[in-house]
């Protein structure tokens, strides 16, 4: 099967950690999910507890460009 | 507190709120693109603004084209052209209208030829014969190379020059037609493709001979007389009936004009083998129902005409002073209308479409929710245009088909289930059974001035006989507004219900669109509180304030002049020296609030706003607590006509959390006070600051306090959040309902500093493999 396709990548680079577990968090498979629609992704992830982090310039970003895209359909 | 359920999905098909015919019916009421006045009045249907446009532009090229649209002869028709147009210039209802005419004889004179289109053209098969010299030949030969039909003119005359000049010579105005233009037009006739064949005798042999050589046969008046004494062509379609010979009038050049336009209809009919009396379109001049304001306009004097007309330059300046009618009313008065640079039939019509699409963009969502349907434009259009009425159907008819988005209105939304349940009070005043008034603020009254709240509610408990219960929330205009019916019916009957409860007392607002949106759903009149005011006097507590205002009207007494006018005595009784301004009333404009349009399109409502704002310098004074607070927002100085009377100042811009805090506290404060009960405050158990920055932050991001306290709640639960290795700073979050809360905060001895706070719908999981 052919690799699935990220739409945004991340990695935190040991810049974070996740303050429950105490573990650095790694770059790992999540997926936004909006209106019907899902997109792949790598976001900063915590490998124990499963802590996806999503940073501000992303919100604001790119997500909230989507957010409105896929509001006017 | 209960979230809002987000639409499912697209795949539903439409169902519609405003029919068809409904839409097609208020398109109609639009005049914006009925013709001018000068285009209607012209018999040959020149597109005259747009021929005065370009030649004030000095194009006069391009408008040498118009004019050729109606004519194959330019110099010919603008010497002789009777100009009907001009009596309809509404520049003359002020002084002097264009001088059309001599326009067109300057475009005629000064627009350079364009060459033939190079697009191919295919030749009918179907041929004409024309015979004999006259106005009407002259013009129709033109008229009929134009249609493409294989044209021959058989004539006395040895060339094109001469049988211009026999054609013109009964006109007793030809001394206007100049010699070089007389050449100009020969030269024109020449080019034309068309066969002549000069010096023909012209004998009744001959032309009976020919003409059955050809499908259509054109005949002049003389020889018509002639070959077929006593017979008569119909002038409104020149022709011979029996003989189907085409003739007509030849006693002035319009005259001639106009019929050869006629008769070249009639050649295509007769070609076609079709009645030439009928499906033949509209001809002639036309009614309009174009609206023209000429109001603040002060045209210069026209351009003097020399003795050969205007030069290019003159015909510039004559030109530039058209004011190109056109009906813009409802733009001129309302900031959303001019935004979209669309007349209101277009743009009705592309936002009625856009609920029509099953599948696909929905590229009207965004100006469907930023109109503030607060019904200026049916004030401001002369037919009573209704754009609040479309954008209100539409986004009823998107939300019942599941296509509305929740992001636009979610927020004024949660808002409204805030100020109908923790923010809620429905009370009896205390020592009364029953209540014959209940006294109804208004949700942005309590947000933004809870101590007037309080004090306007005590003046009537204590001067009205009968008791009057308090009760605080919403009136149902948000969901309405959000086009959201089901929601808004259910608010009602809940409404319904807590004013039951009270004994059906006499409602008495304290905003004008409550009073609108409750008139709904009780029978009774719903009285205003200025209304009891102007009844029972003015507060203890009101002063004479020497103060000059400028009163803004709220769209919600938009058609109730008694409100309008109470709200002006009362100033007047506070001594308050009232401004005139424009836009006042009936037609005055929202400021931002209404329609939901500051929270669907923040830019939008800032326009409208300032919009308001424009028609006076002095401090406003409202009498709706949200335009109070739109206005502060802005920087002006504004005051809610209960502020003054009570001599209490409303909270200055209230940020989102404070105006819900506002109200909580203003159900505790008049709980304890009045009825002398405790509620009980929620405990976080742990501090929550913020920064400045951060509290800038979440107003503008719509953050409340209560979100990021929250997520906050619930890190201090679960430890869950990042720590940011660069700033030492921690992350957590919280979905609560269709939105993700993340705060950036640090840790103190007592609690909490927030230092961010950002949010996003998309809700983001976890992926198989992980």
């Amino acid at each position: 099967m052919a690799a699935e396709k990220n739409y945004y990548s991340i990695d935190p680079k040991g810049q974070l950690t996740c303050r429950k577990c105490k573990v650095p968090l790694v770059k790992g498979k999540a997926k936004f999910m909006y209106l019907d629609n899902g997109f792949p992704v790598e976001m900063p992830v915590c490998p124990q507890c499963g802590f996806i982090y999503v940073p501000e310039e992303l919100a604001l970003g790119k997500v909230l460009a989507v957010e409105k895209a896929l509001e006017d359909k | 507190m209960d979230f809002i359920k987000e639409r499912e999905s697209t795949h539903v098909y439409h169902v519609n709120r405003m029919s068809k015919e409904e839409m097609d019916e208020m398109v109609g009421r639009c005049v914006h693109e009925q013709p001018a006045y000068c285009v209607a009045a012209c018999p040959l249907k020149l597109d005259t603004k747009e021929m005065l446009t370009l030649a004030a532009a000095g194009n006069f090229k391009k408008a040498l084209v118009q004019y050729e649209k109606i004519t194959p002869f330019p110099l010919l028709l603008s010497a002789g052209c009777e100009a009907p147009c001009e009596n309809k210039c509404k520049l003359g209802s002020l002084g002097d209208g264009i001088a059309i005419k001599e326009v067109e004889r300057a475009v005629a004179r000064y627009g350079e030829k364009t060459k033939k289109s190079s697009v191919f053209r295919m030749k009918k098969r179907k041929t004409a014969a024309v015979f004999g010299t006259d106005l009407f030949l002259l013009f129709l030969i033109g008229e009929v190379e134009k249609k493409m039909y294989p044209t021959t003119v058989y004539c006395r005359e040895k060339d094109y020059r001469e049988y211009i000049e026999d054609a013109l010579e009964n006109w007793a105005e030809h001394a206007a037609f100049v010699q070089a233009d007389l050449e100009e037009e020969a030269s024109r006739l020449k080019r034309m493709d068309l066969t002549f064949v000069f010096e023909s005798a012209l004998t009744e042999d001959f032309v009976r001979e020919k003409a059955e050589e050809h499908d259509i046969v054109c005949m002049s008046g003389e020889l018509l007389s002639r070959l077929y004494p006593g017979k008569a062509y119909d002038p409104e379609v020149c022709v011979i009936d029996e003989e189907g010979i085409v003739a007509g009038p030849s006693g002035s050049i319009m005259e001639a004009a106009l019929a050869a336009k006629r008769g070249a209809l009639t050649v295509d009919r007769l070609a076609q083998k079709l009645s030439p009396y009928s499906n033949r379109g509209q001809e002639g001049t036309q009614e309009t129902a174009l609206y023209t304001s000429v109001e603040g306009i002060d045209p210069e004097p026209g351009v003097p005409v020399g003795k050969d007309g205007y030069t290019k330059e003159e015909a510039v300046r004559e030109a530039g002073r058209c004011i190109r009618c056109h009906c813009d009313e409802c733009m001129k008065s309302c900031a959303y209308l001019a935004e979209y640079k669309k007349h209101p039939g277009l743009l009705g019509r592309e936002i009625y479409n856009n609920t029509q699409i099953i599948m696909g963009d929905h590229p009207m969502n965004k100006p469907m929710n930023s109109c503030s349907l607060c019904g200026q434009c049916t004030v401001t259009c002369p037919n009573g245009f209704d754009m609040s009425r479309v954008c209100r159907m539409a986004r009823e008819n998107m939300v019942s088909t599941d296509k509305m988005p929740l992001a636009p209105h979610e927020f004024a939304l949660l808002d409204m289930q805030f100020s109908n349940t923790e923010a809620f009070l429905s009370r009896m005043q205390p020592g009364y059974d029953s209540c014959k008034y209940v006294y109804f603020p208004g949700c942005q009254a309590g947000a933004i001035a809870p101590k007037v709240v309080e004090a306007s509610y005590l003046d009537l408990t204590e001067r009205l006989e009968g008791g009057v219960a308090l009760m605080l929330g919403c009136c149902g205009a948000i969901s309405d507004w959000a086009g959201r019916v089901e929601m808004t019916e259910k608010h009602r009957e809940f409404l319904k219900q807590e004013i039951a409860k009270l004994g059906n007392p006499v409602i008495i607002t304290g905003c004008p669109s409550c009073r609108k949106q409750l008139q709904e759903l009780s029978e009774q009149k719903i009285l205003g509180i200025w209304e009891i005011l102007e009844e029972i006097g003015l507060p203890e507590s009101a002063r004479e304030l020497q103060r000059t205002f400028a009163v803004h009207d709220s769209c919600g007494a938009r058609g109730d002049a008694e409100t309008q006018q109470m709200v002006r005595n009362i100033l007047e009784k506070l001594g308050c020296e009232i401004l005139d301004t424009p836009d006042s009333g009936d037609r005055s404009p929202c400021c931002g609030y209404g329609g939901l349009t500051a929270y669907a399109n923040r830019e939008m409502a800032h326009k409208m706003a300032e919009k308001c704002l424009e028609r006076s310098d002095a401090p406003y004074v409202t009498y709706c607590m949200a335009c109070r607070d739109r206005f502060a927002r802005e920087g002006r100085e504004s005051r809610h006509l209960l502020e003054l009377l009570y001599g209490l100042e409303a909270s200055e811009t209230p940020d989102i959390s404070e105006k819900r805090y506002n109200r909580l506290t203003l159900v505790q404060r008049v709980l304890k006070n009045i009825w002398n009960e405790e509620r009980c405050v929620k405990d976080l158990g742990f501090a929550v600051n913020y920064t400045p920055e951060a509290m800038e932050m979440m107003d503008d991001r719509m953050i409340l306090k209560s979100d990021v306290e929250q997520v906050l709640a619930e890190f201090h639960e679960n430890q869950e959040a990042v720590q940011d290795a660069e700033t030492g700073q921690l992350l957590a979050r919280s979905r609560l309902g269709n939105v993700t809360f993340w705060v950036r905060f640090d840790e103190t001895d007592d609690g909490y500093l927030v230092h961010r706070a950002y949010s996003h719908r998309m809700n983001i999981i976890m992926r198989a493999g992980q």
